[in-house]
């Protein structure tokens, strides 16, 4: 390679880390300023200028907690109504999922093209009709009433996403296992099931994901007994004035765990965040 | 195997969607039971004959073409960045990746925050350099509300776009790229001769996923301008919103049916898009 090729190679690597930086920025730039807000005194919030030195204090973290409007509760909420609406999801859709990945039928596309209209369908079109099927069953301002209604969005998505999992095992390997004398259910159970674990684990977070930051949803159905951490924010904000200090705080709360199972599948959320359309070839 | 979960699903997608477009055709009342009494096409003279409607619609696109636009422009941009970095790109990539975690009342809210007039950061950044003067908040203006909102969307979604356009790359050829350089092609060539027709159906992938979402939530901006000022930013779930919670003029009988109205044409809406998702799958041989 000539000099030239490597000047104007080591010159683009430098352009290419400037601009890096500038993204990275970006990108982190309003959730660092969320986590400094969090943990200022309420006199280091209110400037006109911002400030960076101050007197770190947990005092928003502490208010969250204690009073009567103690977000405990809302935590606890959040946690039954997407861990119980991942559970039946994935549940459900890893047998669907693997049932569409194995059919070969005409009405194949008419049905992958049923499940992932479900899954997209505008969340106020559905709100609609529910709410008022709702309040016939008296599934509003409940957890249960959530968990089905995150079932609306999860389910679909589950079986969708599963499916392409399962096409990439190789029909061979089960057949293998039947030959060596498993049955169907044994086969799909201790051997193809074992090598679709990772996909399953991915399709679960991204399930909690969008279960745990749904606000749409919980406005609609909740009510004070059943509310959850998005909802709590919403209300955070009055009439008289908002309290920064303690959206931030809840902000951070609400965001962390969801940072780090996402970032913990990370292999596996372009396949997820693309239902499978990008890597699922 | 299917059946259990097709079960649930139909449960809570056809039972849903029947009763949708019966009670578009009908009177629906809440207090004291729920009753419906037939309407025949009220409710849909009186949502389509409604200029508001039509309003919503064309902010809705407007949004649309604004922040899906945004988001695939910057979603690629970022994905070609961080493929040609040589060091750190995996701690690179894993911050930008950070506000597809957010919830969205959370992005709306900070949005709020960062861009309040008094003690926003950004409003005071925008001060500094003489953007904005003050006093002034972009969300407040009418002017640029929608394109304020539409850029809190795409802070949080053009993670995505990055995340399935940065796997499109892997699979670009390196020893291809490698012949090209040595042919003397320089880097728009490369890219417009090379690396787009190469990545151009996990574009579309994006695309298609995108359109579904942008007409689908509403979080940011409920929270953030509640569709104002002066309905400058009111989109079509905040119009089909204001239905359900409205009553008719005898204080009883909802508007409900009229929401319903609404919420099929935004449904018929995604389901052309999503048509267009399962046959670009299709051709590639993903639902055979």
């Amino acid at each position: 390679m000539s000099d030239t090729a490597v000047t104007a190679k080591s010159y683009r690597a430098t352009i290419a880390g400037v601009l890096a930086v500038v993204i990275v920025l970006w990108s982190v730039v309003p959730l660092l300023w969320m986590l400094l807000t969090a943990f200022k005194p309420q006199t280091a919030i209110n400037t006109s200028t911002p400030v960076l030195a101050f007197a770190p204090t947990l005092e928003n973290f502490i208010r969250l907690f204690t009073g009567g409007n103690s977000i405990g509760p809302y935590i606890l909420n959040s946690v039954l109504a997407s861990v119980g609406s991942t559970v039946i999801a994935v549940g459900l859709g890893t047998m669907a999922g693997y049932g569409l990945s194995r059919w070969k039928s005409r009405a194949k596309g008419n049905l992958s093209f049923w499940i992932i209209s479900t899954r997209m369908a505008p969340i106020a079109a559905v709100i609609v009709p529910l709410f008022v099927i709702f309040r016939q069953f008296g599934l509003i301002n409940s957890v249960p009433g959530l968990i089905v209604a995150y079932l609306t969005f999860n389910l679909p998505f589950a079986i969708w996403l599963m499916s392409a999992f399962f096409a990439e095992v190789p029909t061979a390997l089960q057949e293998a296992a039947q030959i060596d004398g498993c049955n169907k259910w044994q086969a799909f159970r201790l051997v193809v099931l074992p090598t679709t674990l990772p996909g399953m684990i991915a399709t679960a977070v991204l399930c909690t994901v969008f279960s745990w930051n749904d606000y749409a949803f919980a406005t609609a159905f909740s009510g004070p007994e059943s509310q959850t951490l998005p909802m709590s924010a919403g209300s955070l904000i009055t009439q008289t004035g908002t309290d920064w200090g303690q959206l931030c705080a809840l902000g951070i709360i609400t965001v962390l765990p969801m940072i780090v199972i996402g970032l913990l599948v990370r292999r596996h959320l372009v396949t997820g965040m693309s239902m499978g359309a990008v890597t699922g070839e | 195997m299917m059946l259990p979960a097709l079960a649930v699903l139909a449960a809570v997608s056809v039972v849903p969607f029947i009763s949708l477009i019966v009670m578009s055709f009908s009177s629906v009342k809440l207090l004291g039971g729920v009753g419906m009494t037939l309407l025949g096409l009220g409710n849909w003279t009186a949502v389509l004959t409604d200029s508001q409607t039509w309003h919503a619609w064309l902010v809705t696109i407007e949004f649309f073409v604004l922040a899906v636009g945004m988001e695939m422009i910057f979603g690629t941009i970022f994905a070609l960045i961080l493929n040609s970095l040589r060091r750190a790109r995996s701690i690179a990539f894993s911050l930008v990746l950070l506000p597809m975690f957010l919830a969205p009342i959370t992005v709306g809210l900070l949005g709020n925050y960062l861009l309040d007039p008094t003690i926003g950061l950004y409003s005071w950044v925008l001060r500094v350099v003489g953007l904005l003067p003050a006093g002034h908040s972009l969300l407040g203006q009418q002017s640029t509300a929608l394109l304020a909102v539409a850029t809190l969307d795409a802070w949080q979604w053009i993670p995505l776009v990055t995340l399935i356009v940065l796997a499109g790359l892997s699979s670009v050829n390196p020893s291809v790229l490698e012949a090209a350089s040595v042919d003397g092609a320089g880097y728009v060539r490369t890219l417009y001769s090379i690396v787009f027709p190469t990545i151009a159906p996990v574009l579309l992938v994006a695309l298609l996923v995108r359109s579904m979402d942008a007409i689908r939530y509403y979080d940011i901006v409920k929270i953030t301008t509640g569709g104002g000022p002066a309905n400058a930013s009111w989109v079509i779930s905040l119009q089909l919103n204001e239905k359900v919670q409205a009553t008719s003029l005898d204080g009883i009988t909802t508007l409900i049916g009229q929401a319903s109205v609404i919420g099929i044409t935004m449904l018929v809406f995604t389901t052309i898009i999503a048509n267009l998702f399962v046959r670009v799958l299709d051709r590639r041989g993903l639902t055979r």
